[in-house]
């Protein structure tokens, strides 16, 4: 019932802040159920036990039987850290938004409703379900766009909205064909996840609809992620969303695309053609090398930024298809737990790379890099805090980004070699563009046409600062979450067969 | 006792008439509204207490020439709802209209007509339900006389209406001729028979047929009307020819046309695919550049009539999914009636503050100004568009889930694709409505329109949410006809 009553408390909290007449109660109820939703996060993650897998706060109800459809859900070590992750943030950007004045209630709601969408994606066990949550994401952000956005707002929430929903629609017909080929085959015709999935590996397909199943979802979850070059919404949709659909975005709606490749593409991985293996190393090579060239010609801070999450979510990528190719199990587990801690640290990081952009714009009315300058010497606080992360985002040891982009490329380099050979390339620039970023907008002599601006206020210094620490603890001390995800890797590990895939 | 089962429709009729004469003696004739809605409420109630039949009405005095089924009782629900809405709606519409009597006698009549149609198991009741609610929508479509959209629209469905009339009953004759009866399910024995005799007449007929409730369906190329008619029309009456007048054109088809092609065993699938497709497509791509929400509706409903029309590729294609392409297809009908008859309703109500309703740029800011309509309308158009957790979502999911269970990747491609497509112009409604500037003070909302979407509403959400008892209903409905 623990991940019922989570999602319940997100639906209710959204209803009643959308009821609320003052920006104070759409207040008190967003931070009410938001923080609800994490402390039950927090105990579910605390009650974890690996051994049992998806088995961990498991319900299944049967919803529309008629055509095998079930209300099934629960969590394993893929799933809580996106679960916890998608809670923090959430329960963060109730603070950081502690102020909102347009349409508050409407803003609050819709953070809830994210909350609450999101949640479901990571928890869905049945196609149907999944696919809901999957889809009703949309609509939240399609709005958070759309009505607090910049002057571009309407192409980019409609280019948003439709391309993803291009990619789920397709998705959805990977979907059905391993539905019906499922019922076709046993006579039982269900939409349960881990049945189709560990039904995939051995039913009797023609090469076209094996091929055309996997590569339906390969695709749903590559323009989601996003990978190169099915990215294009992703600026767009950044440079107009204001900073909490910003934060939300990158830190929680991309990851859907990365939990996809775990939940879904690596149990189906043995039966689809091996060529895929290497498509989904490229496409994340790709987006690697694509991001530093983009971001280093960008005015932009926040398109900058929108860009720096593009590149990173390439290492999932890579980290999963090093995960099915064929080596040691070792370097294959610390590639796969090295990708799922990415999908959690970068989360974190990026929260903090777009709240940081948010109260550039905020407090001094641009966000064009040449435009700004010398902004330690008049918001120390703020200066303190892009610092890190900006660090973070460029890999610096003893932050979490560190152990994740590590752990793939360690992981990942006895199977892939000349891949991650290629991606290594990527590091200096990376670090070029982020430190030539943060020296031409924080460093220097102070921009006196900004005219006085001020520091950072209390809440906005609240969220920061909490992501800041969970940055640093999850830097030093990874070990609590990178043994629960190192735990699903071996499950995964054996579900594949014996020593990888070979090509 | 079997009598019971068609007690709707005698409802109807007699309502119909008594409506009729109390116009001629009372003065506040608001009163005929309610009584409108409340025969609607009992014939809606009489066929939800008898939903799982079946009984053919062997002998005297009907002679098998109607039947009532579960599919038969599953469209004539969907009538009754589009009729009840349509009703609610015109409180206000029509509510100071002084010839109001006759407006309920005529949606009453073409009500009855598409009755009569859903339970024909005859070809000469089908036409006569046919021409009974063409007839009256002829006579709606043109209600508001000083409209010169609205008598330009309905000239233009009535001459189309007349020429579809004239094709239907010449395909209904040379049926008659090979077959020797006008019993479908006899003419389907007859046609299994001897399919090799009268092959090419037998394709004639069939294509004569199909234009006759293509025109009815708007699939295209027997579109040209609706965008027209749909502009020109009242918009209670759009409500009631998109979501009613239109879903008769189907079941008609899936009472007559399946069952006939399953007979002969034409392999037609391929040109009912390209039908399909190009409907769709059509429909959705005209949708785009509509500036108006009526003709935009219409290129919506044009495109939802491809969806369904998926199905009859599918059950031409293949049998084993058959079921659940008519059970999509019926099903779709009834979501996308519900969605398209709520939107009209919208536009109406948007109608009472801007005399131009159906311009965009007379939408902006609604979310300000009715508040309630804005958000029922984007429920409707996410519906529409297929968002989950709205029945319109599951709605498409069974219809496409049924092209992927016949093998048909590249219709299923095509119809997701469009899908996704047709979401451009819902949203750009929902974008005007939320986003962009009011242009007027916060209006009061007429309680009439909104009684009328929020049952919609209503239906859809639930429905969305939990689709198991409809889709049940529906599944065996589809197999109560394919049997």
């Amino acid at each position: 019932m623990t991940i019922s009553l989570m999602l319940a408390i997100l639906l209710l909290g959204s209803i009643a802040a959308f009821l609320s007449r003052t920006r104070e109660q759409a207040r008190t109820a967003a931070v009410v159920s938001s923080w609800t939703a994490l402390i039950i996060s927090i105990f579910m993650f605390l009650n974890y036990e690996p051994s049992k897998g998806l088995n961990n706060f498991r319900e299944f109800y049967s919803w529309i039987p008629s055509i095998g459809i079930s209300y099934h859900v629960g969590v394993d070590g893929v799933s809580l850290p996106m679960v916890l992750l998608t809670a923090i943030i959430s329960a963060l950007c109730t603070i950081y938004a502690w102020e909102e004045k347009r349409r508050s209630n409407q803003f609050f709601a819709l953070i809830l409703v994210m909350d609450f969408s999101l949640t479901g994606v990571f928890v869905s066990l049945d196609f149907f379900l999944f696919y809901i949550f999957w889809e009703l994401v949309l609509i939240p952000m399609f709005f958070i766009i759309g009505i607090w956005g910049g002057p571009r707002k309407d192409y980019s929430a409609i280019k948003f909205l439709i391309y993803t929903h291009v990619a789920s629609v397709v998705m959805l017909l990977g979907i059905f064909a391993m539905y019906y080929f499922h019922g076709k085959t046993t006579g039982a015709y269900t939409f349960d996840i881990p049945v189709l999935l560990s039904a995939y590996q051995t039913l009797p397909l023609a090469p076209l609809w094996r091929e055309f199943i996997f590569a339906a979802l390969l695709f749903g979850f590559l323009v989601k992620m996003p990978a190169v070059p099915f990215h294009t919404w992703l600026p767009d949709a950044h440079v107009e969303a204001p900073t909490v659909g910003s934060i939300l975005l990158a830190g929680v709606l991309l990851k859907m695309g990365g939990y996809g490749l775990f939940r879904f593409l690596i149990p189906m991985i043995p039966n689809a053609s091996h060529l895929f293996i290497y498509a989904i190393a490229l496409f994340g090579l790709v987006s690697i090398l694509y991001t530093p060239v983009a971001a280093f010609t960008q005015p932009d801070i926040k398109k900058l930024i929108a860009f720096s999450s593009i590149g990173h979510m390439g290492f999932i990528s890579l980290g999963v298809a090093a995960f099915m190719a064929s080596g040691e199990e070792v370097p294959r587990i610390f590639a796969a737990s090295g990708a799922m801690f990415q999908l959690f640290a970068h989360g974190i990081i990026t929260s903090v790379l777009f709240g940081s952009a948010g109260i550039i714009e905020h407090h001094t009315g641009t966000r064009i890099i040449q435009n700004l300058g010398g902004l330690a010497k008049k918001m120390p606080k703020f200066a303190f805090l892009i610092i890190l992360g900006f660090l973070a985002s460029m890999g610096f040891p003893g932050m979490a980004g560190f152990v994740a982009e590590f752990s793939v490329l360690a992981g990942s380099y006895p199977q892939l070699p000349y891949i991650i050979i290629i991606a290594l390339l990527s590091i200096p620039l990376s670090i070029g563009y982020h430190l030539w970023a943060i020296q031409r907008a924080v460093f220097g002599a102070y921009n006196e046409r900004l005219g006085s601006v001020t520091d950072v206020t209390w809440y906005e210094f609240a969220a920061m600062a909490a992501w800041v620490l969970l940055i640093i603890t999850l830097g030093l001390h990874p070990a609590p979450l990178f043994e629960m995800m190192r735990s699903s890797a071996v499950q995964f590990i054996n579900i594949l067969p014996p020593g990888g895939i070979a090509p | 006792m079997s009598y019971l089962l068609l007690a709707p429709e005698l409802v109807l009729i007699s309502v119909s008439i008594l409506v009729l004469l109390l116009g001629l003696f009372i003065k506040e004739k608001k009163i005929l509204g309610y009584v409108s809605i409340a025969a609607l409420l009992v014939a809606l109630l009489l066929v939800l207490g008898s939903f799982n039949v079946r009984e053919s009405f062997v002998g005297y005095p009907f002679y098998s020439a109607v039947v009532v089924d579960s599919f038969a009782q599953f469209f004539n629900i969907l009538f009754l709802t589009v009729a009840l809405l349509v009703c609610i709606a015109s409180l206000e519409y029509y509510g100071n209209n002084p010839s109001q009597d006759e407006y309920y006698f005529l949606v009453f009549i073409a009500t009855t007509g598409m009755m009569l149609v859903a339970i024909a198991n005859d070809l000469i009741v089908l036409f006569i339900g046919f021409e009974l609610a063409s007839l009256s929508t002829y006579a709606l479509a043109g209600f508001d006389k000083n409209s010169k959209f609205g008598a330009e629209g309905a000239m233009k469905y009535f001459i189309f209406g007349g020429l579809s009339s004239a094709v239907l009953l010449f395909g209904i004759s040379l049926a008659y001729g090979i077959s020797g009866t006008v019993n479908i399910l006899e003419m389907k024995e007859f046609l299994a028979a001897h399919a090799a005799r009268f092959e090419s007449i037998a394709i004639l007929a069939m294509l004569l047929i199909l234009a006759g409730f293509g025109f009815k369906m708007a699939l295209v190329p027997f579109h040209m009307w609706a965008p027209d008619t749909y502009e020109g029309s009242p918009s209670v009456i759009s409500a009631l020819l998109a979501a009613g007048s239109k879903k008769m054109g189907f079941v008609a088809a899936f009472r007559v046309f399946l069952l006939a092609l399953i007979a002969v065993k034409l392999q037609w699938y391929l040109a009912f695919a390209i039908l399909a497709v190009i409907t769709m497509t059509l429909g959705n791509v005209l949708a785009i550049m509509q500036n108006s929400v009526k003709r935009m509706l219409a290129y919506s409903s044009i495109a939802h009539a491809g969806y369904i029309a998926i199905a009859f590729a599918v059950i031409a294609y293949s049998s084993n999914a058959a079921q659940t392409a008519l059970a999509g297809a019926a099903m779709h009908a009834l979501s996308h009636a519900l969605a398209t008859a709520s939107a009209f309703i919208a536009v109406a109500a948007v109608g009472l503050i801007y005399p131009k309703n159906d311009i965009l740029e007379n939408y902006d800011g609604l979310g300000k100004t009715a508040p309630t309509t804005a958000l029922l309308m984007t429920v409707m158009l996410l519906s529409l568009a297929g968002i989950p957790p709205t029945f319109g979502f599951y709605t498409k999911f069974v219809l496409f889930l049924s092209a992927i269970q016949a093998e048909l990747i590249g219709l299923a491609i095509i119809a997701v694709l469009n899908s996704a497509l047709s979401v451009y112009y819902y949203a750009r409604v929902i974008m005007r409505m939320y986003w962009g500037k009011p242009k007027t003070e916060k209006v009061k909302e007429s309680p009439a329109y909104v009684t009328a979407m929020i049952i919609a509403v209503v239906i859809t959400v639930i429905l969305g949410l939990y689709p198991n008892p409809i889709s049940e209903w529906a599944y065996g409905a589809a197999e109560a006809v394919l049997r």
